[in-house]
């Protein structure tokens, strides 16, 4: 999986253990126009900064189910591989 | 008279209770239409109260004022050119940021509002308590405690929102305050704009202009090219502060600011219950329990439904048909009266008994599923088998339905963000076997080659279903949308609203499949009475005869099934005279006629609602194509099969 390094050390979201926190750094437009999905997971509440709990994965690489900001989100997969996040420890 | 009128908008997040509040306002006042042009849901209602006749329109559920999805631009710009007297802000009281930052949207568009601080009691269950003075006074805005589901604080609502009207109590609200350099910008550009007169106030159009929205953007240009220009500077300059875009950077501090609020309006208890609904949220997204979970609510409702739709459906279609012979009374079995029973009431029949059985049930079960919960976390356990035809898990949904008919199916593909994937999961969901499918792959294939027969086709039909599905997928142009989806915590939903959103779709329904299904009927017994048909058998005897190897008659039948599909079968008793079609038809006919039936065309019905939301010419060629591939297939089928058999 590719690893994008900025100034730190991240990872995107999809590498995390179930149960393991990361704040998000950034969220890559990935090809072609990305800009709507971008400002979509803005608006829900993903935000640099902002803490992001994986609570669990749906099997066969499905989708993830995360906590963020008290509510909980189902997150395609394709979405969540490009958020990158700083592991909290 | 106009005094006394007054204009009331909903608004707030997916599954706040925003509808459960409207139906309490609105009793049996209310329709749902379209917004002008747009394929987007618009319910409105009626309501007398303390002298004033009120209207009250109930937006869409949206997490923001951007333009991501027509919703939302539907939203803000209802409120800011249409005005409403007052907006109501539902909101979650126990997701309370995520609220609070469509609110602070709200607020930034200046528009007199109350809030209704909405689910009281699931937030105490989670051990959450909101401070409403604390959160009036940093708002600024009155916000009234409501438990809609049991219609608690619903009155004291409408008279706070009255009141907000009769007060005067406008533009009072606290602004959001973003960080310094956002504000400075702000204040430049607003400084910048006073001479320009615009629907939405200035502030609100400088924070879009920074924020980069097109929408905004696109109408200021036309005003005023300079102003656009100014933005795109500033919002440059805060990129080069802030490492992120400034779009970015504004939503982040709108954020912070929900946050705060949040924060200091809420107090964390730990919860009464070591909450239940937690437990049954993790055992149906289980990647064990929630599969089997997801397979045994499936087969119960299908269960329940095919049960009960076929008890429900030959009662009242011995009662329906048994008034047959006051009919034959009235207008004699000549050629009118043989068209009013045979063509309108046969019509009518046909519908009605499709209507009551199946599809009442239906959507009540949806909606059960939908307002509890369930649907949701459906579409969590789907989302990766729909990724592999390209949608997302939200399109499990109208497939799911299309099982018990396709109309309704096809309407709510509108669940699905663009219009692309609205038209590939339409598409899809058309070829999924309905109910009347259904009665012909038991009746005909089921009865006389075996169970195990029809569970093959409908096993080759998922197949197709994908296949087909994936094919469309790379061919419709664009680009597929993930999935991002909140699901809320289980809860119990409000009856009256299921039974009301239920009778809604039923009656959108009737309005589109009833006049179509009874001009067909009769139009097919004024083909059947003139000789026509026999015509017709002929005509297609070289696909039917040559090709699919099956009897001419069933050229006929085959018309028949357009109306709806079962009636290819029941024609077929009818025409050959006999119920044994074993007598009749060998088993390779009886596959390749089955094949033909499941894919050959939308019914009628469906082509009117696909018609409705995607226009003639898509919904043409879906049609010819499903023809033209129920035909190959059949001819390929009866060639194989006969080698094989």
């Amino acid at each position: 999986m590719e690893k994008r390094n900025t100034e730190k050390n991240t990872l995107p979201l999809t590498a995390l253990k179930q149960g393991e926190a990361g704040t998000v750094a950034s969220i890559s437009g990935g090809h072609g126009k990305g800009g709507g999905f971008e400002k979509r997971l803005m608006d829900m509440g993903l935000t640099p900064g902002t803490t992001v709990t994986v609570v669990k994965s749906a099997p066969f690489h499905g989708p993830l189910e995360i906590l963020v900001r008290g509510s909980r989100l189902a997150l395609g997969r394709g979405m969540a591989e490009r958020i990158f996040v700083e592991k909290e420890k | 008279m106009t005094e006394n009128k007054l204009l009331i908008a909903l608004a707030g997040n997916a599954n706040v209770g925003k509808s459960v509040i409207f139906n309490h306002l609105t009793g049996l006042h209310q329709h749902i239409g379209n917004w002008p042009g747009k394929t987007v849901e618009r319910a409105e209602g009626t309501l007398h109260f303390k002298g004033y006749t009120i209207d009250i329109v109930d937006l869409p559920g949206i997490y923001s004022l951007s333009t991501y999805s027509l919703e939302e631009l539907v939203s803000r710009k209802y409120i800011a050119v249409e005005r409403p007297d007052v907006v109501i802000n539902v909101v979650d009281a126990s997701v309370l940021e995520r609220n609070l930052f469509f609110t602070l949207q709200l607020m930034e568009l200046e528009t007199p509002m109350v809030i209704a601080l909405n689910q009281m009691d699931i937030a105490k269950s989670k051990g959450i308590q909101v401070d409403i003075k604390k959160l009036e006074q940093l708002l600024g805005v009155p916000v009234m405690p409501t438990v809609a589901v049991k219609g608690v604080g619903i009155a004291k609502l409408l008279e706070k929102a009255i009141e907000t009207v009769e007060k005067g109590l406008v533009k009072k609200h606290a602004h959001v305050r973003y960080g310094e350099e956002v504000e400075e910008k702000i204040g430049a550009l607003i400084e910048k704009m006073k001479n320009a007169q615009f629907v939405y106030p200035p502030r609100y159009v400088a924070i879009k202009l920074l924020e980069g929205d097109e929408e905004i953007e696109r109408e200021i240009q036309r005003i005023d090219p300079q102003i656009v220009f100014t933005a795109k500077k500033l919002a440059a300059k805060i990129e080069c502060i802030h490492g992120h875009c400034c779009s970015t950077v504004i939503t982040s501090e709108r954020y912070e600011a929900a946050g705060c609020i949040a924060r200091a309006a809420q107090k964390l208890v730990s919860p009464m219950k070591p909450s239940k609904v937690e437990r049954l949220h993790n055992f149906t997204t289980h990647k064990v329990t929630g599969y089997l979970m997801l397979v045994f609510s499936l087969l119960l409702i299908f269960y329940f439904i095919f049960t009960f739709g076929d008890y429900t459906s030959g009662f009242l279609s011995d009662l329906l048909y048994g008034l047959e012979p006051f009919f034959a009374s009235a207008f004699g079995t000549g050629l009118v009266g043989n068209l009013i029973w045979g063509g309108v009431m046969e019509g009518l029949i046909a519908g009605i008994t499709i209507v009551l059985p199946y599809i009442i049930p239906f959507y009540i079960i949806l909606y059960f599923l939908e307002n509890s919960g369930y649907l949701s976390r459906i579409a969590f356990l789907m989302d990766n088998v729909m990724h592999k035809i390209g949608l997302h898990g939200k399109a499990f949904i109208p497939m799911m339905l299309g099982f018990g008919c396709n109309v309704p199916a096809c309407l709510g593909c509108r669940i699905m963000e663009t219009q692309r994937e609205r038209l590939l999961a339409a598409f899809v969901t058309t070829l999924v076997p309905c109910a009347a499918t259904t009665v012909i792959i038991l009746g005909l294939v089921g009865d006389f080659l075996g169970i195990h027969w029809a569970l093959a086709l409908y096993l080759f039909n998922l197949v197709i279903i994908f296949v087909l599905g994936r094919l469309a997928f790379r061919v419709v142009p664009g680009e597929p949308t993930a999935l991002i989806m909140e699901m809320h915590d289980y809860r119990w939903p409000h009856t009256k609203t299921i039974l009301k959103q239920t009778w809604f779709r039923v009656a959108e329904f009737i309005k589109i499949a009833f006049p179509l299904i009874i001009v067909g009927s009769l139009v097919l017994k004024l083909a059947e009475v003139s000789g026509v048909l026999e015509t017709v058998a002929a005509v297609l005897s070289p696909v039917t005869v040559v090709w699919l190897g099956l009897p001419a008659i069933t050229g006929i039948t085959l018309i028949f099934g357009v109306l709806r599909k079962e009636l290819s079968l029941v024609m077929l008793a009818a025409l050959l005279g006999t119920t044994n079609f074993a007598l009749v038809l060998t088993p390779v006919q009886m596959i390749v006629f089955t094949l033909v039936a499941m894919f050959y065309i939308p019914c009628i019905a469906t082509i009117a609602a696909l018609v409705r939301d995607f226009g003639w010419k898509k919904s043409l060629f879906i049609t010819v194509f499903e023809i033209a591939f129920a035909i190959l297939l059949g001819g390929v089928a009866l060639r194989l099969l006969t080698l094989a058999m």
